[in-house]
């Protein structure tokens, strides 16, 4: 039997989650439950609330529509209240007998520690180092609500958390911190560094999460990730892969327009650089216009976000100035991640657009321009980053898989060109399945598949650029991937069938709630 | 190999050739002393200099006439005798300026000084040898009528000049305090 004594083991405790207090039954509208049943078609395992639970709480970033947002903000309210909090944390190793923590506990981890003393790599091997990721914030940039502040950002963190074990059986730690100077950030990370595997940086404020970024990868030997920057960028990167196949396109000579300069857009063009797009076919066009080395705030530029300034120098090889619609005359793609919608981009600058057009709509919650206005204009792919509408870009296609493939092979780093094997292997898994078509150029998180084989990837790339501590074959990376993959789900039904996490209470279906 | 193929190897042979050439005109400036029909190019780059200059310091904002009084100084320097004025061009086009005074230091040795009060380079020319090269044609201008101390002035806060003219050799000479009353 489980004694309290464990708690003092492991430190540091979570909230728990486990067993909450008897509570009233909810009234829940059927039709949402229903939608979200039917989009899980393909388990391998029997669908159950908590997978729903967890679908909501990622989908209700991106779902639109006042209603629907209304009743996720309520449920989210009233179960996270109920289940005190998403995450716990549970032991890996068997406890039968008082005589165990002598194995466990001193005198006999005292050998382990001499081991890793010793050489301090072996922490990946003798803990669970390898497999534990800091999710790092503070606090300066959550979803949409601003610089809400740490505290309030742990219900997101502790949301990626769940994202991070159930799709990629990785143990995610929020760690939300009360620091604000980005120097403040990368020593609290380079301080941190010993006790993790790697570090996600979520929600931090642009531009300082550049130069957070920048400083990390730079002086940590552990993956450093970005999701915001990065994550998005990768998904951008696959979805773009297989829209100019499409469309009988080649990268190296596709004309992009990138609407929008923020993070998600300065990373999306860094990444398609390194992935082999030429620079100078890229168009940057900010709040204020297209992005070009002569404008008036250049200099400006140059002093508060030299990551715009780079690209302002490198991209718009014709020097174009001006709006949109002369950023867009002749171009192929407008990757659009600027400010909600649905009237940011017209019809009228659409048909600027050369034939067959692509049109990334990603702004939350209300894209740019609807995709059924933005076909009518002439658009042959439309993405956007809602799972209302076909093609989402999400970055929970990717995050998961890749910090899974860096784990595993204990990778130093993530570079560019790992991220871009990720968005290959993520482009190449749809067309495999035979399922590409103009609505369906990504695949969904309800691939279970896409996990493991783009973490494969990761691992392999990660191998062949020779910053992995750990050798595996791709057989062997995929096993690996799988299994913890599985396990994991395992573990989760079980504590579920066992009623050790309770379920949702079963909705009333006599009385439905008005949304 | 296909005709569309082909097509779209020569067509990305013909572009690379293209952008070689654009690339080599970039990197080949001429420095000369400015004509008087180059006024108002140069004056355009003194008031990116100044608003340049403004993100150092508040006590650097530039007025609401930043662009004509910037005309109005140039016109007057490329009429001045103790003024020399240097343009440096791409491909015909005005891309880098610097201007000096010569000034007579009266109390010290030695006495005739070159003073580098404005240079300026479009961003999309900089990190390239054109600074360098701008700042030895003005100075080799500067020591031919005279001038055996060159000195340079630019915000306090501004790493990057101080980056520049350190690593060719120059070092911190005075110091002017403000304080806004």
């Amino acid at each position: 039997m489980l004694s309290v004594q464990l708690n003092t083991l492991f430190v540091p405790t979570y909230l728990l989650f486990a067993i909450p207090k008897r509570v009233e039954i909810a009234k829940e509208k059927k039709t949402v439950k229903e939608k979200e049943a039917a989009h899980s078609s393909e388990m391998t395992r029997k669908t159950n609330k908590q997978d729903i639970m967890m679908m909501k709480k990622k989908s209700s970033r991106r779902r639109g529509g006042a209603q629907k947002s209304d009743l996720a903000s309520d449920l989210a309210l009233k179960f996270s209240k109920r289940y005190e909090g998403k995450m716990q944390t549970i032991p890996k190793v068997p406890i039968t007998s008082l005589d165990d923590f002598s194995i466990w506990y001193t005198p006999g981890v005292a050998a382990v520690s001499r081991q890793i003393a010793n050489d301090s790599d072996s922490s990946f091997d003798y803990t669970n180092r390898w497999n534990t990721l800091c999710v790092l914030t503070d606090g300066s940039r959550v979803l949409g609500l601003g610089d809400i502040g740490p505290e309030a950002s742990l219900p997101v963190m502790e949301g990626k958390a769940l994202i991070y074990k159930y799709l990629g059986g990785v143990d995610a730690i929020p760690i939300p911190i009360r620091a604000h100077e980005p120097n403040e950030i990368v020593e609290f990370a380079q301080h941190i560094e010993p006790a993790f595997g790697g570090i996600h940086l979520e929600d931090i404020a642009s531009p300082k999460c550049f130069e957070i970024l920048d400083a990390l990868r730079e002086s940590l030997q552990i993956p450093v990730w970005h999701d915001d920057q990065q994550g998005t960028a990768g998904v951008i990167l696959a979805g773009l892969y297989n829209s100019l196949l499409l469309t009988n396109r080649r990268l190296e000579h596709a004309k992009i327009v990138l609407f929008g300069a923020g993070a998600a857009n300065i990373a999306a063009a860094r990444l398609m650089i390194s992935a082999g797009a030429r620079p100078g076919n890229l168009v940057m066009v900010d709040s204020k216009g297209i992005i070009h080395p002569e404008r008036e705030d250049i200099d400006h530029m140059m002093l508060s976000n030299k990551w715009k300034y780079e690209l302002a120098l490198k991209t718009n090889e014709e020097r174009r100035v001006g709006g949109l619609d002369d950023a867009v005359k002749g171009a192929d793609v407008l990757i659009a991640a600027s400010k909600p919608g649905p009237d940011m981009i017209s019809p009228a600058t659409l048909k600027r657009m050369n034939k067959d057009g692509i049109l990334f709509a990603l702004s939350n919650p209300i894209p740019e321009i609807w995709p059924k206005d933005a076909k009518e204009a002439g658009m042959k792919i439309v993405a956007t980053g809602r799972s209302d509408f076909p093609n989402q870009v999400n970055n929970s296609l990717i995050f998961p898989s890749v910090i899974r493939g860096v784990f595993d092979v204990r990778s130093r780093s993530i570079p560019d060109d790992v991220i871009v094997a990720a968005a290959k292997e993520l482009a190449e898994f749809t067309r495999r399945e035979g399922t590409l078509s103009e609505e369906h150029i990504l695949p969904t998180m309800m691939d279970w598949e896409i996990f493991p084989r783009t973490a494969t990837a990761v691992g392999a790339k990660c191998i062949e650029m020779g910053i992995a501590r750990k050798i595996l074959s791709k057989k062997e990376l995929l096993g690996r991937a799988s299994e913890i993959i599985e396990h994991t789900k395992k573990t989760i039904n079980s504590l579920l069938e066992a009623g050790l996490i309770e379920p949702l209470p079963k909705q009333n279906t006599k009385k439905k709630r008005k949304g | 190999m296909t005709k569309q193929t082909k097509e779209n190897d020569d067509q990305e042979r013909e572009e690379g050739e293209r952008r070689a050439i654009m690339k080599e005109a970039k990197r080949s400036f001429t420095i000369r002393p400015i004509r008087e029909s180059e006024a108002d190019k140069a004056a355009e780059l003194v008031a990116r200099l100044k608003r340049l200059n403004s993100e150092f310091d508040p006590l650097l904002k530039t007025s609401d006439r930043l662009d004509s009084d910037s005309l109005k100084m140039m016109k007057e320097a490329i009429a001045d005798k103790n003024s020399v004025v240097l343009v440096a061009l791409s491909d015909s086009r005005i891309v880098g300026m610097a201007k000096a005074v010569l000034r007579d230091r009266i109390f010290y040795e030695p006495r005739k000084e070159g003073a580098i009060v404005e240079f300026y380079i479009l961003p999309e020319f900089r990190r390239g040898n054109l600074g360098r090269d701008l700042l030895n044609e003005m100075v080799g201008t500067l020591k031919k009528r005279g001038a055996m101390l060159i000195t340079a002035e630019f915000p306090s806060q501004n790493e990057i000049a101080k980056k520049f003219y350190t690593k060719l050799g120059f070092r911190s000479l005075t110091n002017v305090y403000a304080k806004q009353y």
